[in-house]
């Protein structure tokens, strides 16, 4: 029986070659799309999963308010960790990355490397991680100060083999010179890791002063014990806070209790988060490596999902208008016996069949399209991930269920066929009433529209972002990393690059207004004993003299730093958001105050009021900002302005090998740094285009074969219609009118879902575009004009077919 | 004096057929003169549908002249053809080809929605034919609920409905009963007497003897008058 529904399904592909066609390719377009998303999601939600104990670690979040600045962490103080053990036996173990003191300069033969992918981490680390060593003790590996445990990848570029790197010395540019041995080398940390190290450095070697609640500079890790609810574990933290921070805020701010802390609109707040949730659900400052965003994969199911029931959508109503042709098969076959069950056994093994063949034209696809999708995504996925047996099951499933999903309906509709009705040749075309087939439509292209929608808010803000004001001027400037350097070189480099006629203007700036550069904040009072209300955060940045004009900034009010007054080492420029914090009228002139690591007040004279710009991200707000005369001088920025950027930069390069050799010569531009913060956004928007164009071919593709089923169907009225005077014209507005209707109904449904949808996206922006009322009505237009063309095709070779074909007697 | 309606000179229509030309008309030469009914007759197959739709401009010579009104159609415009189509020519067809989706009343209101005629007076040239062919009570009727022979009568007021001067019928009766028939053609011939000129194809020669003059064919020839 298989067998002959088999032959007689291959049959029928073969004789309406054009449906056929038309069917595979929408399906294995909607099948591609479908396996990729499904290999990516995959990915995301794999995250940090390879750990034994993943269930069960947690990362301390933190969550501040103070003086005007919310901060919300992925860090928190350094004593925290071993307070938690030492107070709480559900606490196994805790372990602390301290990343803040940057990449690493390691030496390999007489060259050095600039390493970023460097952390120092306690000797516990192996307990709460499954990192697997190859070689040497993990358990022990970071006992001893000056220990480093790296991963294959890094032994191999250093030592050649694994077996080689084992109780090898590693130097680094640490306070001129410092020797670690590596203790042990493990496999490389696997990539859908929240963390990406290939060094981990003694935490016996960090500069810091230890023992400070205050500051918040350790990712700290902590492992609770078997059926540990780390919800009801969270309510510990208030405890902690009255015990151990207390005191040591109280010294800081005049305050008794927390209470009268909050009470000023101040927040302190600790919270445990699920090892496996950061990767999608963690957007603190400063995270490990650039995390995936949950609604991102949602939207990307969501839209995968749309995709593949469009196609399937195309198979029912292309099926479903072939039915004429296989009306009379249907009333042979059950004149003959078949019973109604078989015939639909029949249609689906053929719908079956079809989602064989757009299967494998799907996988086909994926093959193809994978590299350009990790490049675009970001991902390091492979085609050989599919092998895996979980993935093998859901492609030996997907035809099953894309066939049984798309052919269902085909099948009952065909096979309910009264045999005498269509034997007679009578079948009734009842082509207005179908009120499944138009909601099938309404749908595809409401999808497609808002798929449409999604795309152009994207590119929209993204064009935004790249012209908004930022307060700054992003083009045409260079930073050079002069972490290689000692002082002096860096500063006669520099004097000599600022010779060179391209070079507009120089200045050290180690802070730099992109997200992901140096950062740090202070708080600060307007009178010269700080209390609860009169203090307030901001960013306090060591700059150079000329660092305004070279990054492009502009003055409201006052000055910037000068090199003809003398007292400028206790002035300070501030922006306009502090000005507010403030509370100063007339700034400049004004005296603010803040306490040094010794607790002695340090007095300011505020200079000058620069504008505000935006130093971090445009989902963000411009918080409050000052500057004071520093050293930061492990970056050079460069304003210039020439036509050959390459030969400037190999002119710098020259010049940089000369003072330092064997050092690693690093660059950016200030605009490429500027764009890599809106990577992400890139990223999606490349991929909603993606969507949208597949959503909208495959929509048309089904519009086309419907338009083809209606024109056959109405191929008698038509004749008629022309007998009676109708030109190609009428006929053409007549087939087209009840699409035109549905395509304008899908819009109507779109727009408002559209709307939200894009409205709450663009919340995550504080600087963001108004949702025009005119990108609805684009994409409506274009959605029309779309379906217009496609339906013409069918409608004008109908409208001008001859009549007298149409009309001979049946 | 009366006028010449329709006038053929050595017309030929002839189609491919794989590589071989067939051909279905021959060197026809008549002229339907106004207020005349004429009867085509012939075997099937002998071109009689064929001279019909060439007439009625659903389908062309490909040789010879035909000219319409003194208009010659053969090297006319497509809009023009169209105009003069719309303007003085009915048709009428064995299997009536009503819309299925449309009642009695819309119908026969057809024609003059592609005549761009306002809806106020289509609707008094409506009701007026419904009167005239007695089926008021059936004007919100489909046409699956209606019999043969008033199908045709609906079919036959919808050709009518846009006064032409030339009605062309295809076997007429062929679906009918024979009573259903008398009446319709009871019908055509009063119809010719208040003036409309009639070319009917036929098979019964009893039909045929309704029309003022028979026309034979036969492969595509006029074998007589």
């Amino acid at each position: 029986m298989i067998r002959n529904y088999f032959k007689i399904a291959w049959r029928n592909l073969i004789k309406n070659k054009g449906f056929t066609a038309i069917n595979i390719v929408g399906l294995s377009l909607g099948i591609g799309c479908f396996v990729l998303i499904a290999m990516f999601v995959t990915d995301e939600l794999s995250y940090d999963q390879y750990n034994e104990h993943a269930d069960r670690i947690y990362r301390i979040n933190s969550d501040i308010s103070f003086g005007g600045t919310d901060m919300s962490m992925a860090v928190s103080s350094d004593p925290m960790g071993e307070t938690l053990e030492n107070d709480y036996p559900e606490v196994e173990q805790y372990v602390r990355l301290y990343n803040s003191m940057g990449p690493k300069l390691i030496k390999k033969g007489s060259e050095f490397i600039s390493e970023s992918a460097v952390t120092h981490a306690d000797s516990t680390l192996f307990d709460v991680f499954t990192l697997p060593a190859i070689v040497g003790n993990t358990k022990m590996a970071l006992n001893e100060p000056n220990t480093v445990v790296i991963t294959e990848t890094a032994a191999k570029r250093y030592f050649g083999t694994v077996n080689n790197a084992m109780g090898q010395m590693l130097e680094t540019d640490e306070k001129d010179q410092t020797l670690y041995e590596v203790t042990a080398v493990i496999e490389d940390v696997p990539k859908n890791s929240h963390f990406n190290f290939d060094f981990f450095f003694s935490m016996d070697n960090v500069d810091y002063t230890f023992g400070n609640y205050l500051s918040h500079n350790f990712y700290t890790y902590i492992l609770l014990k078997e059926g540990t609810d780390y919800k009801a574990f969270n309510k510990n933290f208030e405890t902690v806070i009255d015990k151990h921070i207390l005191p040591q805020v109280a010294q800081f701010i005049q305050i008794d209790n927390m209470e009268e802390f909050k009470a000023s609109g101040n927040k302190l707040e600790y919270s445990l988060m699920p090892l496996t949730d950061i990767h999608l659900h963690s957007a603190r400052n400063p995270e490990l490596s650039a995390n995936g965003n949950i609604q991102y994969v949602y939207i990307f199911s969501a839209a995968a999902l749309f995709i593949l029931l469009i196609a399937c959508i195309n198979f029912m109503n292309l099926t479903t208008a072939r039915s004429s042709g296989r009306a009379k098969e249907v009333g042979i076959r059950k004149v003959l016996g078949t019973e109604k069950k078989s015939l639909i056994g029949q249609f689906l093994t053929e719908s079956t069949l079809i989602a064989v063949l757009a299967l494998i034209m799907g996988l086909l696809l994926v093959w193809l399209s994978i590299g350009w999708f990790n490049g675009i995504s970001g991902k390091d996925m492979h085609i050989a991930s599919l092998l895996s047996p979980k993935f093998l099951i859901f492609i030996a499933l997907l035809p099953f269920v894309v066939g049984t999903l798309a052919g269902i309906y085909p099948a009952f509709f065909l096979s309910s066929f009264k045999p005498i009705t269509v034997l007679k040749g009578k079948m009734s075309s009842g082509h207005k009433k179908n009120k499944l087939r138009n909601f099938l439509v309404v749908f595809q292209f409401a999808t497609s529209i808002i798929l449409i929608v999604g795309t152009i808010v994207i590119y929209k803000q993204l064009d935004h972002i790249q012209t908004s004001n930022l307060g700054f001027d992003k083009d045409q400037v260079l930073v050079v990393d002069n972490s290689g350097l000692t002082r002096e070189t860096r500063q006669s480099l520099k004097s000599e690059i600022e010779q060179l006629a391209e070079v507009k203007s120089a200045s050290f700036a180690g802070y730099m207004p992109v997200s992901g550069s140096s950062r740090s904040d202070t708080t600060f009072s307007t009178e010269s004993v700080m209390t609860n209300s009169n203090g307030f955060n901001m960013q306090h940045w060591r700059v150079d003299y000329d660092y305004v004009s070279t990054i492009g900034m502009e003055m409201k009010d006052g000055r910037d730093f000068s090199r003809d007054f003398g007292s400028d080492s206790t002035a300070i420029v501030i922006n306009e958001t502090a000005v507010k914090l403030s509370g100063f009228k007339n700034p400049v002139g004004k005296k603010i105050y803040t306490i040094d690591q010794n607790n002695d007040v340090i007095e300011y004279t505020i200079i000058g009021v620069v504008k505000n710009f935006n130093y971090e991200s445009l989902r963000q707000n411009v918080g409050a900002l000052s500057f004071r005369l520093g050293n930061n001088s492990w970056k050079t920025a460069y304003r210039f302005s020439t036509a050959d950027v390459s030969g400037l930069v190999g002119l710098i390069n020259e010049k940089y090998n000369a003072v330092g050799p064997g050092m690693p010569f690093k660059y950016e531009f200030l605009d490429d740094s500027f764009d890599n913060m809106y990577r992400q956004e890139r990223r999606v928007g490349t991929v909603a285009l993606a969507f949208a164009l597949l959503a909208i071919i495959i929509a048309c593709l089904g519009l086309f074969g419907l338009a083809t089923y209606i024109a056959e169907q109405r191929t008698k009225e038509i004749g008629i219609r022309k007998v009676l005077g109708a030109s190609v014209g009428n006929i053409v507005r007549m087939l087209s009118t009840d699409f035109v209707k549905l395509v304008m109904l899908a819009f109507i449904i779109a727009t408002p879902i559209a709307w939200w949808f894009m409205n709450r996206w663009l919340q995550d922006f504080a600087f963001r575009i108004d949702l025009n009322w005119w990108i609805f009505a684009v994409t409506g237009f274009v959605a029309l004009v779309i379906a217009l063309i496609t339906l013409s095709f069918q409608a004008i070779k109908a409208a001008i077919a001859n009549p007298v074909d149409s009309l001979k007697t049946e | 004096m009366v006028n010449t309606l329709v006038k053929l000179s050595n017309a030929t229509r002839a189609v491919n057929s794989g590589s071989k030309e067939v051909i279905l008309l021959d060197g026809i030469d008549m002229t339907v003169k106004e207020g005349e009914f004429i009867s085509l007759m012939g075997p099937s197959g002998s071109g009689k549908s064929t001279l019909l739709n060439c007439i009625g401009m659903l389908d062309s010579f490909t040789g010879g002249g035909y000219t319409f009104l003194g208009e010659p159609v053969h090297s006319m415009k497509e809009k023009h053809r169209s105009r003069l189509y719309k303007d003085y020519i009915g048709f009428v067809f064995q299997a009536y080809h009503l819309i299925d989706e449309l009642t009695v009343k819309e119908n026969i209101e057809t024609p003059l929605l592609y005549k761009n005629v306002k809806s106020s007076e289509r609707k008094a040239l409506v009701a007026d034919i419904l009167d005239r062919f007695n089926i008021v009570g059936k004007k919100d009727l489909f046409p699956s609920q209606l019999s043969g022979g008033q199908q045709q009568l609906v079919g036959i007021a919808r050709a009518l409905i846009s006064e032409p001067k030339l009605i062309l019928a295809d076997e007429p009766t062929g679906n009918l009963n024979s009573k259903q028939g008398e009446e319709i053609m009871e019908l055509f011939s009063e119809l010719n007497k208040e003036g409309v000129t009639i070319l009917q194809a036929t098979h019964s020669e009893s039909n045929a003897s309704y029309g003022s003059r028979i026309i034979n064919l036969l492969d595509g020839k006029m074998v007589s008058e």
